[in-house]
């Protein structure tokens, strides 16, 4: 749970964390959307999309309107754009892959001075 | 290049370009990157998770499948496509469907890998598009999510740091 004093940019974070959300800011990319709208392709209930979506709102990502029974929901991307800037942990995550790929690629190296291929070969 | 640590760059508005350098011959790389053989030994393994499945048919038109579970053995997320451009050692390009923990697929992505050839020494070069901006912003704060390490205090110190 993200505290009600948290940073906008905590919001926008743990907004964006669950896959739920961010499938639904992917849909609201295309324009205003209901709550059933959002719900269906993610097989949820009324209930549990109105929850996301009320995380969404907390962050600023969503503008909720009602109109006679619908909930409309619009994406506000201003939020986002402050998140684009924060690469550094996509980058964290990936480096710790690619190190990964570094020891494989020394075990790889250390097999083939082992067992050297034949001259030639491309 | 001449580190090997990992640069993220957001060229456009709906890409992630990747940069790095490996002390390996090329076609190494190209293998550790490509061949399904490989991949589970490095591509990504959040804290308990397993990867279930790596098949992979490395030619244009060929698909591929990747399939983690979590900690609990769960399927937590799945990885799936298609090969549009396969140039060893060179140029692979493909596309990638997400879908995790029972959420569908999560749009579609298509990645670019090149790689130039520096003798003992290969750079890397990874072009992320996306459909959208948004969906270019979701992949980047997705990090977040998997248990990494990443500590609020850590991201207060990167906010301090910013003047922007």
């Amino acid at each position: 749970m993200v505290a009600e004093s948290a940073s906008p940019l905590d919001r926008v974070f743990h907004a964006l964390a669950h896959p739920a959300r961010r499938a639904m800011v992917r849909t609201l990319a295309s324009g205003e959307r209901n709550l059933s709208e959002l719900a269906e392709p993610l097989d949820m209930s009324f209930p549990a999309a109105s929850k996301h979506v009320r995380v969404l709102e907390r962050a600023r990502l969503v503008r909720r309107r009602i109109s006679g029974r619908e909930h409309l929901c619009r994406l506000h991307a201003q939020p986002l754009r402050d998140v684009a800037k924060w690469t550094e942990q996509f980058r964290r995550h990936w480096e710790g892959a690619f190190q990964a790929l570094d020891s494989l690629l020394e075990q790889m190296k250390s097999k083939e001075r082992a067992a050297p291929r034949r001259r030639g070969s491309h | 290049m001449s580190t090997a640590t990992l640069k993220v760059a957001t060229p456009t508005d709906t890409t992630i370009v990747m940069t790095r350098m490996f002390n390996a011959p090329r076609r190494l790389v190209y293998a550790a990157m490509t061949d399904p053989a490989w991949l589970p030994r490095w591509l990504f393994h959040p804290p308990g998770w397993s990867m279930v499945t790596c098949e992979g048919d490395v030619r244009v038109g060929g698909k591929y499948r990747w399939a983690w579970n979590d900690e609990h053995g769960h399927p937590a997320l799945l990885i799936h496509g298609e090969y549009t451009e396969v140039s060893p050692p060179g140029r692979i390009v493909h596309t990638e469907t997400m879908e995790m923990g029972g959420c569908g697929p999560m749009g579609t992505l298509v990645s670019t890998l090149e790689l130039i050839d520096r003798g003992e020494r290969t750079d890397m070069r990874m072009t992320l598009a996306f459909d959208s901006r948004e969906a270019r912003d979701g992949a980047l704060a997705s990090g977040m999510e998997h248990g990494m390490e990443a500590g609020y205090a850590q991201l207060d110190a990167l906010l301090a740091t910013d003047s922007r």
